[in-house]
């Protein structure tokens, strides 16, 4: 392991790497990488590598571990034997498991979590490569993980640390800085700005404290602005469409309605109508049920026993 | 067209009224839960890329029997919650021990969602005509947020695959699609709905489908003539009736991405 | 799993076909990325189908075994990792994965791939501990070979950091064989090489077979709780030999 570097800050103001103090190091993401995952990222910041799967909601085993009216949330941070200069052993130790639980504590305020009783929530945070803060990193590429595996949450969550060398704020330390640095400052903040991670370890004044938590936060809007980038750039490729397409799949859909659904009470000219009128409860058959009864002040509990007869009591 | 994924915690309207399915109210705005479409047809609702299948009642399902007790049967289907069909809601009346007899662990059967309780309690019901234990055919498995997708607009994606297959089809809200037919036929199925997964979020997709399938057809022709004959006019009846609701519900969904 | 995919891959078997379209004795597509971790003395990044594998290599000093005085010390380990199938979980190694590490860890210390003898600094005293971690990221199958295969290519690129350690010089591993495993399942009486998912939950049994160069052979295992013919293993072994051969040819001569 190297010594500690004399200065941290040139004369010009840039540090060890050549960063600006309030630059952070470059980031890249990648969306649905581990197939078997329901959702998963890939997430290189700097020369940290991590790797973030979800799985779930699934069923809980065992039994005494499930929560009767709410989905339990699980979350290993875990470094790879190969991820450190010195090999580390490979499973949890007292370090892993105090950061798990953090991360863990970072998503339970933002995941919708009375949606699921019973279920589990797994989140795995695999570092490949650590080189100063992996466990932002590791949230990070989770927050994405979760997005992607359409687990409703009130928005994501960003990932950041400040630090202090050389008496300055520096942000998202690098591995020197980390190392023999006077302050290690992670936080995360929710998509409309509440704090859901702090630790802290080092000295900071009162003042300098503040600004930290400036620091911080304008970090972790930036990141929450590629996040999102990724996440809109996953499908837009897709979600192209030419005109002649959307006719023809109009044509479809008179032909198959008036053949399909014809055994229904409703008339096929009426149909179109009718489908429109009854969406919204429609809806809520179908999908997964991300409405919470708080929210949605119209919706229709008691459905008509009869499922053929179901548009035509809505328009009535 | 206009590009409308959405993110959670993405701003969608002021007017608190319009928050539909896949959103919530912050301070009077409305705010996506989920990772996915948003449809604006009506209220702004969210349909999310990926989901997981939770039951929810008059659900069509595909299950596989995981555990048989001395009055249920236990089906995995493909949910975080088990299911469980009372030996009574069994078409027929049938006696504790030979319960296995009839359905044993890994046979698969097409079911109903009778009803799901606020602690996730699954009640299945085969008490409906087109609800049985398969000894044919073959299960895939899609994304349940795709189901959609499969059934397409009033149920014309599924009727095209039948008339074009010659197979019989079962689209289960959870991600499980039964088929039969002829091997040919069945492969030649498959493979579209392979298609169908891999080009979801594209429209003309039924078009295109047809299209592939007419294509592959020419080579399986033998394979059309030997098409199980008999019980099949029967079922189609049964398959309409079964989807009548399905189709609709899947309407609303689609119309978000096709326009 | 159910009993309709279950007969559904037998019978596609018995007409002489897999699920997916692949030939009985064909691998899934083999992707290679070597040196992707660079705080790691060697690794490799190895997609086999949808398998996906990281292994990482790194050298430590440390004391030899009484026994091998002169010896380097080989380490494998291998963690069936929940975050690469919903079937894993968190927690100790269960027996599969103790399996599959050992049976790793055997191909290459038998088939003599490292000369230990190199890895000695100072006899009875000090010797490089190579330690081999393979860190499963996506499982479709068949993480016995792309293990196999990735740990030989993470040994390949593995430089020994003696600067590091301030015991000289750095030098690549000395490497002079390349072990591969290949591993066949039993379903209904044919042999397949190269199991996906569906296919290593149907077989009752697996054989895995690592051979070396030369042609020789340097580790086996059977499991699962079948039985196979003796002329199955007689052509199973045969067939290993023979693709083992292709593998390295492709992927391996080149690095």
């Amino acid at each position: 392991m190297s010594d500690k570097p004399e200065k941290f800050i040139d004369e010009n103001g840039l540090r060890l790497d050549g960063r600006q103090v309030d630059e952070m190091r470059p980031m890249k993401m990648e969306l649905g990488v581990i197939s078997r995952a329901d959702g998963s990222c890939y997430l290189e910041w700097g020369k940290n590598k991590v790797m973030a799967a979800v799985y779930g909601p699934r069923e809980l085993h065992p039994r005494r571990m499930q929560k009767a009216d709410s989905v339990l949330i699980r979350y290993r941070y875990n470094m790879a034997a190969f991820s450190v200069e010195d090999r580390i052993r490979p499973g949890p130790n007292r370090r892993s498991i105090e950061i798990s639980k953090v991360s863990r504590e970072a998503f339970e305020p933002v995941v919708l979590t009375h949606l699921y009783p019973g279920a589990v929530i797994d989140v795995f945070a695999e570092v490949l490569q650590a080189d100063a803060g992996t466990r932002t990193a590791a949230i990070n590429a989770a927050s994405m993980a979760l997005a992607d595996a359409g687990i409703p949450m009130k928005g994501l969550v960003a990932a950041c640390a400040v630090g202090k060398v050389d008496g300055q704020l520096v942000l998202d330390l690098n591995k020197a800085e980390d190392n023999f640095g006077d302050a290690d400052f992670p936080m995360t903040f929710t998509q409309d700005g509440e704090v859901s991670l702090v630790q802290m370890d080092g000295n900071f004044t009162q003042e300098e404290f503040k600004q930290a938590v400036e620091m911080c936060k304008e970090g972790c809007q930036k990141i929450l602005g590629m996040q999102q980038e990724a996440l809109r750039n996953k499908f837009a490729g897709e979600l192209s469409t030419d005109e002649v397409d959307v006719e023809l799949i109009e044509e479809d859909v008179v032909e198959a309605e008036s053949d399909d659904v014809d055994e229904g009470a409703a008339e096929p000219e009426e149909v179109d109508e009718d489908v429109e009128e009854s969406q919204d409860d429609v809806e809520d058959d179908s999908m997964i049920k991300a409405d919470e009864p708080e929210f949605e002040e119209d919706e229709p509990e008691d459905e008509p026993e009869s499922e053929e007869d179901e548009p035509e009591e809505e328009t009535a | 067209m206009e590009c409308n994924i959405v993110i959670p915690g993405q701003f969608l309207s002021d007017d608190a009224g319009k928050s539909g399915h896949g959103t919530y109210v912050k301070d009077g705005k409305v705010y996506s839960l989920l990772y996915g479409i948003m449809n604006a047809k009506n209220k702004m609702s969210v349909i999310p890329f990926s989901s997981k299948y939770i039951p929810s009642r008059k659900d069509f399902v595909v299950g596989t029997v995981i555990n048989v007790t001395p009055s249920n049967w236990i089906f995995d289907i493909g949910s975080p919650y088990d299911g469980l069909l009372h030996v009574s809601e069994y078409p027929r009346r049938v006696d504790s021990d030979k319960m296995s007899g009839i359905m044993g662990i890994s046979d698969s059967a097409l079911l109903r969602v009778k009803d799901v309780s606020s602690s996730m309690k699954v009640e299945l019901s085969m008490r409906e005509r087109g609800l049985r234990a398969l000894k044919t055919g073959r299960i895939l498995e899609v994304s349940p947020a795709k189901v959609p997708r499969v059934i397409g607009h009033g149920g014309s994606m599924v009727s095209m695959l039948k008339k074009e297959t010659n197979c019989e089809i079962f689209v289960g809200q959870n991600g499980r699609i039964w088929i039969d037919g002829t091997d040919g036929n069945m492969d030649r199925l498959a493979e579209a709905v392979e298609m169908i997964m891999e080009h979801s979020h594209s429209s003309g997709l039924t078009d295109r489908v047809c299209r592939f399938l007419r294509n592959v057809s020419d080579d399986d022709s033998e394979n059309d003539e030997n098409t199980q004959k008999g019980d099949f006019a029967e079922d189609e009846e049964d398959e309409c009736k079964v989807h009548g609701d399905a189709c609709r519900t899947v309407d609303a969904l689609l119309d978000a991405e096709d326009e | 799993m159910s009993a309709l995919k279950k007969d559904y891959i037998y019978n596609l078997i018995l007409k002489g076909e897999r699920s997916d379209g692949r030939a009985f004795d064909e691998f899934r597509d083999i992707e290679l990325r070597t040196n992707v971790i660079e705080k790691a003395e060697g690794s490799a990044w190895l997609k086999l189908g949808k398998t996906e594998v990281l292994v990482g290599v790194k050298l430590q000093v440390g004391k030899p075994f009484p026994d091998s005085a002169d010896q380097g010390v080989i380490i494998t380990s291998l963690e069936l990792n929940p975050i690469a199938s919903p079937d894993f979980e968190a927690g100790p190694p269960r027996e599969n994965a103790i399996e599959m590490a050992r049976v790793a860890d055997r191909g290459i210390r038998e088939s003599g791939a490292i000369d230990l003898t190199k890895l000695c600094i100072t006899e009875g005293e000090e010797v490089w501990m190579v330690f081999i971690d393979v860190h499963v990221l996506n499982n479709y199958g068949n993480i016995q070979d792309a293990a196999s295969l990735g740990a030989i290519a993470a040994l390949m690129t593995a430089t020994i950091p003696a600067e590091r350690e301030g015991k000289g010089e750095d030098s690549p591993l000395p490497i002079r064989d390349m072990p591969l495993a290949v591993t066949l399942v039993n379903i209904g009486g044919s042999m397949l090489v190269d199991p996906g998912l569906d296919e290593e939950a149907v077989c009752g049994t697996r054989i895995t077979i690592v051979s070396n160069q030369d042609g020789s052979i340097s580790g086996m295992q059977k499991s699962g709780d079948g039985a196979l013919t003796e002329e199955q293993l007689l052509s199973a072994v045969e067939m290993a030999c023979k693709k083992a051969s292709q593998i390295r040819e492709a992927n391996l001569l080149n690095i």
